[in-house]
């Protein structure tokens, strides 16, 4: 897996929960789709965007969006 | 239904019985019965004492007791299971099946294939049967049947036909591939009609447990019983045995070709030694041929009974002989069935207890 | 020093297999099952249909949120038994029916499976309950069978095995479930997406090979992320195991109730499955083209497009319409899937599907068939006598 384009993970994340735009420093829980569906989107896109699994205990560790894609980038080595 | 099966063997037998006894003159107490009465029953039925699980003690952790003894001593090795089967009537959870938490607990490989049926009296029977069945399929060459009940925690204490009588275990019979064994037979009957005389009211899905089902009620013979309560039809369940078991054995045994004396061993299910004596009376059998020990010293532990009087009679007999035995498991459901065949050569058959 | 204690001596020095869970690598448990058939198939679910619309307002939703949930998970209506039916009812009235109309006769019937994980009691045995309700004769052999999502597939392993050890009759196998006894109304992660069902499969030895093939796995050390913490005897019914709390958004259940850890029951679902269909795929000697449809567990909507995304299986051949429809009804979705979206086909023809039930244990199963013509292949209301 090449390493991760971040633009592109941010605006994979804008179209789950439903707003224009997610910059990095974005807190997770401050977005109103924030949810267990969102959550699962996430799971789906990681596994089927980016090949890698997620904890549920690891989602619920990270703050920032930045958090997030740091997480993932971090199962693709 | 008749059944043979072939090539299959059981190559040892655990039993797990919780460590403290409980002794009828101490429960005694809890009876609405004056002690003189309840002293005379002790003496026809034969109760003396029984092991029952301290509150919280489920099936798993009993058989996850006896695997690991098993596995630290060497008799046995946790990837050469290809099968788990449970045979319980009282699961840790109506949801994941048991066997699959003592597979987890246990840490047995993936391709385990874990069952929970199920079944009581005649469980050993059926369990034996799933196991034959499962070692039919190439990938299966080590089933571990495990029967397992915890039935004291729901009888009621002032159930004087009920409770002196229970009692709590586990076993694990090991049953392999054995191209040598000879021919095992077996016959199976089972009869929904009566299903109501061996029953727990409360508690599944026809009757939830509410605080309601818990209320203790005089169920009309000094006895107090909750919904959520063992009920049992003594006399049913005599009646019963008395008129189906001997007939199955005997068309069992003429199907076999077996003569009744060539038989070492009788190892039925124990639902006390009163019924016992009687079904052995009937038979023609003598008792030193039927063992019935297995209440008066532990207590009737619904399918683990057989095990436990396998274990508790034989010992190391079984390691060193074999013997050609008749199992007979009859009750609820009701279910009547019995097998014939070789036990002997064993890696091992005894009884551990549980702390 | 006899042959056993050497023997102990050589094993104990032996460092047990720790085993890490994700068990994609190892190998599956394979079956081959020859010369037996399917000769009916009929799912039975509650006349009742309730609307996920009619019952939003149960939920502690936003209107906007219960339409994203319904559009994701393909939500619209459900099936739930009414108070007092449980799984055997759906179960008897389907075999009632079967024999009714002369597909079965009872003589026919060599044994009887239960596959539930709501049976009527501790004991007597349910399967024996309704072997008397339906005064079925006492060479029948009764079992019940605890499974959930896999209990469709596990419940035809047993049946397989059972016919090459019994000398007549077919194997009746019934899967009931009535899951929403186990989740509150209030609940809008499980709530909307359950269902109640029942099938009766009727099962039996055929001249012809048919071979079927069977890959099975199982992983304990997950169980947890399906469980009823309470009611049975780890976790005594009680006042406390009946109150109901809210564990996190929404979620609102007590312990005698289905809890979810929905975030691993996915991670399992697209992880572990998709590698061992490809192993049944192979196993059997077939491609993704050669099979007619994938006929799957049905947990919802998204997660079944995900599957076939991920697998690249064209949509249509993976129906995931079941949940909108009748909601999940664990072992019974499979039976449901198969006469909701391919009965009329199953009756005039034959079709070769792959099979797959996962979840609950967890457990995971698959299957590869030639399915069909069959008898009987439809879907029924229950209606109470």
């Amino acid at each position: 897996m090449t390493s991760m384009n971040r633009p592109e993970f941010y605006q994979r994340l804008a179209e789950i929960l439903d707003v224009e735009e997610v910059k990095a420093e974005d807190r997770l829980k401050n977005f109103d789709e924030w949810d267990s569906l969102s959550v699962l989107s996430v799971l789906a896109m990681a596994d089927s965007k980016y090949g890698v699994a997620i904890r549920a205990e690891e989602i619920r560790s990270v703050v920032t969006a930045a958090d997030l894609a740091g997480l993932v980038e971090a199962k693709q080595e | 239904m008749n059944f043979s099966f072939r090539r299959k063997r059981i190559s040892g037998i655990l039993a797990v019985v919780p460590a403290q006894e409980r002794f009828f003159i101490e429960e005694m107490k809890n009876f609405n019965f004056p002690e003189t009465r309840s002293l005379k029953l002790k003496e026809v039925m034969g109760f003396d004492k029984h092991r029952l699980v301290e509150p919280g003690v489920c099936v798993s952790d009993l058989a996850v007791f006896g695997f690991e003894h098993l596995f630290n001593k060497g008799l046995l090795r946790p990837d050469d299971l290809d099968a788990l089967i449970l045979v319980t009537q009282s699961p840790d959870h109506f949801i994941p099946p048991t066997s699959n938490i003592i597979q987890g607990r246990l840490k047995l490989k993936p391709d385990t294939f874990c069952l929970d049926i199920n079944q009581g009296c005649s469980g050993f029977v059926i369990g034996l049967i799933q196991a034959f069945l499962l070692l039919e399929q190439e990938s299966v060459r080590k089933v571990a049947v495990v029967n397992a009940d915890v039935l004291s925690r729901k009888t009621s204490p002032k159930d004087r036909n009920s409770f002196p009588l229970i009692g709590d275990a586990a076993s694990i019979a090991i049953v392999e591939r054995d191209a040598e064994a000879s021919i095992i037979h077996a016959n199976l009957k089972m009869d929904g009609t009566r299903n109501e005389i061996l029953m727990i009211p409360a508690g599944g899905f026809r009757l939830p447990s509410t605080p309601e089902t818990a209320v203790l009620n005089d169920v009309g013979d000094n006895n107090l019983r909750a919904r959520d309560h063992l009920r049992m039809d003594g006399s049913a369940v005599f009646n019963f045995v008395q008129v189906e078991v001997p007939p199955l054995i005997e068309a069992l045994l003429s199907q076999a070709s077996v003569p009744m004396n060539a038989v070492d061993y009788f190892f039925c299910h124990q639902p006390n030694r009163f019924m016992l004596q009687k079904l052995a009376d009937k038979m023609q059998i003598p008792y030193a041929k039927m063992p019935s020990n297995v209440v008066e010293n532990f207590g009737n532990s619904s399918g683990v009974t057989i095990p436990t009087v396998i274990t508790f009679n034989m010992k190391e007999r079984l390691l060193k002989e074999k013997l050609k035995v008749c199992l007979a498991g009859f009750g609820v459901g009701l279910t009547w069935c019995a097998m014939l065949l070789d036990l002997g050569f064993f890696d091992f058959n005894n009884i551990i207890e549980y702390k | 020093m006899g042959f056993i204690q050497a023997q102990g001596s050589f094993f104990k020095n032996e460092a047990r297999d720790r085993r890490s869970s994700g068990c994609s690598n190892d190998a599956n448990m394979k079956c081959i099952f020859r010369n037996k058939r399917i000769n009916a198939i009929l799912s039975v679910v509650p006349a009742q249909q309730s609307r996920f619309d009619d019952e939003r307002s149960n939920y502690n939703l936003t209107e906007e949120k219960a339409g994203r949930m319904k559009k994701m998970m393909g939500l619209d209506r459900h099936r739930v038994a009414p108070p007092g039916v449980c799984s055997s009812d759906l179960c008897v009235y389907g075999l009632q029916q079967l024999l009714n109309e002369g597909t079965l006769k009872k003589e026919e019937i060599g044994a009887l499976l239960f596959v539930s994980q709501t049976p009527d009691y501790y004991l007597p045995p349910t399967s024996n309950v309704i072997q008397g309700r339906l005064g079925l004769g006492h060479d029948v052999i009764c079992l019940d069978l605890n499974q959930g999502c896999a209990g469709f597939v596990i419940g035809l392993m047993q049946a397989f095995m059972l016919l090459d050890m019994m000398d007549a009759g077919k194997v009746v196998l019934l899967n009931g479930d009535t899951a929403s006894k186990l989740v509150d109304k209030h609940n809008r992660v499980t709530y909307p997406l359950i269902g109640d069902a029942g099938s009766v499969t009727v099962i039996e030895r055929c001249a012809e090979e048919n071979a079927i093939h069977l890959c099975l796995k199982m992983d304990g050390s997950r169980h947890r992320a399906l469980i009823v913490p309470g009611g049975a005897f780890r976790l005594p019914s009680s006042p406390e195991t009946l109150k109901l709390a809210e564990a996190e958004e929404g979620v609102v259940q007590s312990l005698e109730q289905i809890h979810m850890d929905g975030a691993a029951v996915f991670n399992f679902t697209l992880e572990d499955v998709p590698p061992q269909i490809e192993e049944v795929l192979s196993y059997s000697g077939n491609s993704k083209e050669s099979i007619d449809y994938f006929l799957f567990h049905q947990p919802n909507q998204f997660i079944l497009k995900q599957m076939a995304d991920k697998m690249k299986i064209p949509q249509e051949k993976l129906p995931n319409n079941i949940v909108g429809i009748y909601g999940n009804s664990s072992s019974v979705s499979i039976p449901v899937n198969i006469t909701h979206n391919c009965g009329k086909q199953l009756r005039n023809g034959a079709l070769r599907v792959c099979l797959s039930g996962f979840g609950v244990g967890l457990t995971w199963s698959s299957m590869v068939m030639n399915l069909g013509p069959l008898a009987t292949c439809q879907t029924v209301d229950y209606e109470a006598a």
